[in-house]
């Protein structure tokens, strides 16, 4: 999916961390110019990540990409409008859970994947030596959106296919094309890890207070700001500049 | 100076102790009932009056104590432009010096963490006062250029144009302010290197433009590979979606080679 279309779909970032961050905290440069005279500004750094169900600020990520290493290329087919969203319920396609149904927990747009709530676990052995066999860990596969799952409709609770359309109000709607029915993106679409509604936000002690940012103290003025700041601080300027020629 | 403006914020809340309260960032939730009086007592203003031993000063470079074995310290979200424009000069110039005095102590905490193999929790933050900062400046240069234009119709900001330097390659020359008028100074008239030339010019412009073309050539032949890897992967892809997505790439071409065919036998009718 593109940066076009991820910032127009209906997929709201679950981690709450700004865009600058993520790309901040994933970037890995090997060399720069320096930002001097004489240099053409010029950068060698990764250009392309293996994502995985590893978000890409953390460390795990870092470690499947370490610097200086190179994956194959993943092919990721396009997707026009991004249709599944957490919390949705989805009927499985294939695999050992075929059919059964569950809740998008996790959304994994870089590889149109998917993590289902107790869909698809497989199972990894680690910690094995000698003579302890370790231990299992079992957690949940992602599975492809555009090849294996699809929503479930909420009128008879059968897996539909579905598209999307437009209300008379001019909203964009999923509809089942079985029955018609609106199938609603859920409102756990819009929890975040630091809120689950933003009005249950708690604030906290570096938070400036709603009623203080929504607060009106801008009065229009003839004056710039520096102008306005020395008049505020009792600052009084009476000497006339000497003319000068820009160029 | 800046204690002063945290104290302005927090004049209801705290009487006596000043709080360290500054306005990083911004949360979407309702307000809770004490900062009802904290908004007429913006303007109030306190003095400040008892200066702080020096060490404490120089703490204000640390995060609270209370912070430093933290996993998680969280905050809201950074300042947007239409939440900056509605506040006056003033609190944007306080703002200004609490996101600084913030920024600072952010990266002296940054630093000090990795100095002590510790984990700096939530780095995010510093992008979020970063932000915040660019916002405030970019309100800060709408009014100052709609002042400017409004008075002398130009904009006000430092002059600048396009032109070429002496490796023949466009970039933008920022203006400075002189004394004399641009004919009387000599010293600038010899320093300027005006236009470009000279074989050894000309002969890396050759290969400078070779370089961008192959950069261009490069990124086309990837799109056209990677149309052509979906269309193997995935032999009923929809065609409208790639022509949309690939608007560069012949797909009805692409569809007839070999690379595009997917490892399976095709229908033949009949």
């Amino acid at each position: 999916m593109r940066i076009t279309q991820y910032l127009t779909s209906k997929l709201k970032n679950f981690s709450n961390l700004p865009k600058e961050y993520i790309e901040r905290s994933k970037k890995q440069v090997y060399w720069k110019t320096p930002t001097e005279r004489g240099y053409l500004p010029s950068t060698v750094e990764r250009k392309r990540y293996r994502y995985t169900t590893n978000r890409s600020w953390t460390g795990q990520f870092r470690q499947q990409n370490m610097p200086g290493t190179m994956r194959r290329k993943v092919f990721v087919e396009p997707v026009e409008d991004w249709s599944f969203f957490r919390g949705d319920r989805i009927e499985v396609l294939v695999g050992k859970d075929k059919g059964k149904q569950g809740i998008v927990t996790q959304v994994i747009p870089e590889r149109n994947w998917v993590i289902v709530e107790g869909i698809n676990w497989h199972y990894r052995r680690v910690g094995a030596e000698n003579e302890f066999p370790g231990i299992i860990i079992k957690s949940e596969a992602p599975l492809h959106v555009t090849k294996d799952i699809r929503l479930v409709d909420p009128s008879d609770l059968q897996g539909t296919e579905f598209e999307w359309r437009f209300t008379e109000e001019g909203e964009k709607v999923r509809v089942s094309t079985r029955s018609g029915r609106i199938i609603p993106i859920p409102e756990t679409n819009n929890q975040t890890h630091d809120y689950k509604t933003p009005n249950a936000y708690i604030e906290r002690e570096k938070d400036t207070p709603a009623a203080v940012v929504g607060e009106i103290t801008f009065q229009p003025k003839l004056s710039t700001f520096e102008m306005d700041i020395m008049e505020e601080m009792g600052i009084k300027e009476e000497r006339t500049p000497a003319k000068s020629y820009w160029y | 100076m800046s204690s002063t403006l945290i104290k302005c914020f927090n004049v209801a809340k705290t009487v006596s102790v000043v709080a360290f309260k500054s306005l990083l960032t911004t949360p979407r939730s309702q307000l809770p009932a004490w900062s009802q009086a904290a908004v007429g007592s913006l303007q109030k203003c306190g003095v400040h009056t008892t200066a702080p031993v020096r060490h404490e000063r120089l703490m204000e470079f640390f995060d609270d104590p209370k912070h430093w074995s933290e996993n998680e310290v969280k905050v809201g979200r950074a300042w947007r432009p239409d939440e900056l424009r509605i506040k006056s000069n003033k609190e944007l110039h306080q703002l200004w010096y609490i996101l600084l005095k913030e920024r600072n102590m952010l990266l002296t905490m940054e630093h000090e963490c990795d100095d002590k193999m510790e984990i700096f929790p939530n780095p995010e933050r510093i992008d979020k006062v970063k932000i915040s900062m660019e916002n405030l400046e970019t309100v800060v240069r709408e009014r100052n250029r709609a002042y400017h234009l409004l008075e002398t119709g130009e904009t006000g900001e430092r002059p600048q144009k396009q032109m070429h330097n002496a490796f023949g390659l466009r970039c933008t020359y920022k203006s400075c302010e002189h004394v004399l008028p641009p004919f009387m100074n000599t010293k600038w008239i010899k320093s300027r290197n005006l236009g470009y030339g000279g074989r050894a010019v000309h002969k890396f412009l050759l290969k400078y433009r070779e370089k961008l073309y192959n950069v261009k050539r490069k990124a086309k032949n990837r799109s056209r590979n990677e149309v052509m890897m979906i269309l193997r992967r995935n032999p009923h892809f929809d065609i409208e979606l790639l022509k949309r997505k690939y608007s560069d790439v012949d797909i009805e071409k692409l569809r007839r080679t070999d690379k595009a065919r997917g490892h399976f036998v095709p229908k033949v009718d009949g």
